[in-house]
C-alpha cells in the first residue's frame, strides 16, 4: 500500500526533469509574450498620444518638461511672436480665452504664450535658452519685467520652474547656475523617474494629460474642488482671499538695484542674449495697481528701480513698454493681475505697440 | 450544493464578464499584456500627482 502511494505521489526521477523544464519553458514563453504584447501596445499608444495630444493656448498650471520640449520643437518650424514672463501675461485666475495673449492669438496665430505662474527674469532667460536649443527663431520676443520679482523673498527670484529647470540646466553656464537654487530633487528615485520619462512620452506628459482631462493637477483635486464649490467652501476661501494693502507689505524690496541682484543679473543675460540673436525684443514694465499699493510703491525708490531697469534694457536695444501706470484700479484683480477687461486693454496695447 | 430558490450572485451583479476576463487574462499572455497596460494607464491618469510642482503664492 505504502509503495503504491509513493509510486503515485513521487514519479520516477528520470521523468521529473523534462516535465519541470517543459513547465519552465512554458512559463518563460508566457511571460515573454505578455511583455511583448504590453510593449507593442505601449509603443502604439505612445505614438498615437504624441500625434493627437493637443497644444494648449497657454502652458498648463503644471506643465511638464516633455510638453515644453514638444511645443518648442513645433515652434521651430515657424517664426512665432513669443511671449515670456509671469502670471500677469499667463492670465492668472482667468479662463484661457480671457488672457490677453489668447486674444492676440485669435487675431494672429503667430502669438504664442509661454508665460507661466512663477515667472521671473531667471525663468525668462532659461526659457529663451530652451527655445534657442530647440532651433526656434522668434519673429519677436515680448516679456514682462515685474519689480516684485527682484525681491529675494519672491518665490521665483532665484528658482526656475521645475520643468524649465530640467531642460535648461544643461544649457546654462556655471555663473548662471551659481545664481540659482536648484528645485528638482537629485535623488536616485528622481533620476530613475527622469529615465522612464525620457523613453515613455505618455508618462512624461502625465501632468499635462491630467490637466487636459480634469482641469486640475489630478482627479482627487478636481473632485475636491467640485465638492468645495458645491458646499460653499470655495466661495468662503475666495472671500477670505481678497487683496488688501496690508497683504502686500514686503512684496516689493525697494533697495537700489545693482548687478548683485539675481533678477538684474538674469535681466542683463536676457537682454544680451536677445541682442546677440538679433531678435526684436519688447519688455513690458508690468502694470501695477497704484491705488492698492500706494503706501509701498508711490515713492522715489520705486521710480528709481523702474528707471534702472529701463536704462539697462535700453543699452541692449530692448524696446520698453511702460505700462506701470497705464491701467485703472478697476482693471486689477489684485496688485498686478488683470481682470478680463484689463486683459482686453492689455491686448489692445500690445497689438498697437509690438510691430510685426 | 444548490439551494432551491437561491439567487446566483454572479448573475445578479453581472460579474460573469469580469470572471471571464480574469480567467482569460490568466491563460492568455495577450490579454494579460493588455490588462497590465490598461492598469498602468489607469494609474497614470487617475493616480495622485507626485511630480515636482511650482507652488505659486500670490499674496
Amino acid at each position: 500500500m505504502a509503495e503504491r502511494i509513493r509510486g503515485r505521489v513521487a514519479p520516477p526521477a528520470e521523468s521529473a526533469k523534462p516535465v519541470a523544464w517543459s513547465r519552465a519553458f512554458e512559463g518563460a514563453a508566457f511571460a515573454l509574450r505578455t511583455a511583448a504584447t504590453a510593449l507593442v501596445l505601449l509603443v502604439a499608444l505612445d505614438t498615437a498620444f504624441l500625434a493627437f495630444f493637443p497644444t494648449f493656448p497657454r502652458l498648463a498650471d503644471n506643465f511638464s518638461p516633455a510638453y515644453l520640449a514638444r511645443e518648442a520643437r513645433q515652434l521651430a518650424a515657424s517664426r512665432p511672436v513669443v511671449v515670456l514672463g509671469d502670471s500677469v501675461l499667463w492670465g492668472y485666475r482667468l479662463p484661457v480665452g480671457d488672457a490677453a495673449v489668447t486674444q492676440l492669438r485669435a487675431r494672429d496665430p503667430r502669438w504664442v504664450n509661454l508665460a507661466y505662474e512663477g515667472g521671473s527674469t531667471a525663468n525668462t532667460y532659461a526659457m529663451l535658452r530652451i527655445l534657442d536649443h530647440a532651433g526656434v527663431v522668434p519673429r519677436a520676443v515680448v516679456f514682462n519685467v515685474n519689480l516684485k520679482e527682484f525681491n529675494s523673498a519672491d518665490s521665483a527670484y532665484d528658482k526656475l520652474y521645475p520643468g524649465v529647470e530640467r531642460l535648461a540646466w544643461p544649457l546654462l553656464d556655471a555663473a548662471d547656475r551659481g545664481k540659482l537654487e536648484r528645485v528638482e530633487a537629485q535623488t536616485v528615485d528622481a533620476r530613475l523617474n527622469a529615465g522612464v520619462e525620457s523613453i515613455w512620452q505618455l508618462y512624461a506628459m502625465r501632468s499635462d494629460l491630467r490637466e487636459a482631462l480634469f482641469a486640475d493637477q489630478d482627479a482627487a483635486h478636481a473632485l475636491q474642488d467640485a465638492f468645495e464649490g458645491w458646499n460653499g467652501t470655495a466661495a468662503r476661501k475666495a472671500e477670505a482671499h481678497r487683496p488688501t494693502p496690508d497683504k502686500f507689505e514686503g512684496t516689493y524690496d525697494l533697495s537700489p538695484l545693482d548687478d548683485s541682484n539675481t533678477g538684474v543679473y538674469f535681466l542683463r543675460r536676457t537682454a544680451g542674449f536677445l541682442r546677440a540673436a538679433h531678435v526684436p525684443a519688447y519688455a513690458i514694465l508690468t502694470p501695477a495697481n497704484h491705488k492698492l499699493l500706494h503706501d509701498y510703491i508711490d515713492v522715489p525708490e520705486y521710480r528709481a528701480q523702474l528707471s534702472f531697469v529701463t536704462k539697462l534694457l535700453g543699452t541692449y536695444g530692448v524696446r520698453v513698454l511702460d505700462y506701470d501706470r497705464t491701467f485703472a484700479p478697476a482693471e486689477f484683480l489684485d496688485n498686478d493681475h488683470l481682470t478680463p477687461a484689463g486683459n482686453v486693454h492689455l491686448a489692445r496695447l500690445l497689438g498697437r505697440d509690438v510691430a510685426l | 450544493m444548490v439551494v432551491p430558490g437561491a439567487v446566483d450572485v454572479r448573475t445578479v451583479l453581472r460579474l460573469d464578464p469580469i470572471y471571464r476576463l480574469a480567467g482569460s487574462a490568466l491563460t492568455s499572455p495577450y490579454v494579460l499584456g493588455a490588462v497590465l497596460v490598461a492598469l498602468a494607464l489607469g494609474a497614470i491618469v487617475f493616480g495622485p500627482s507626485s511630480e515636482s510642482r511650482f507652488i505659486y503664492t500670490d499674496f
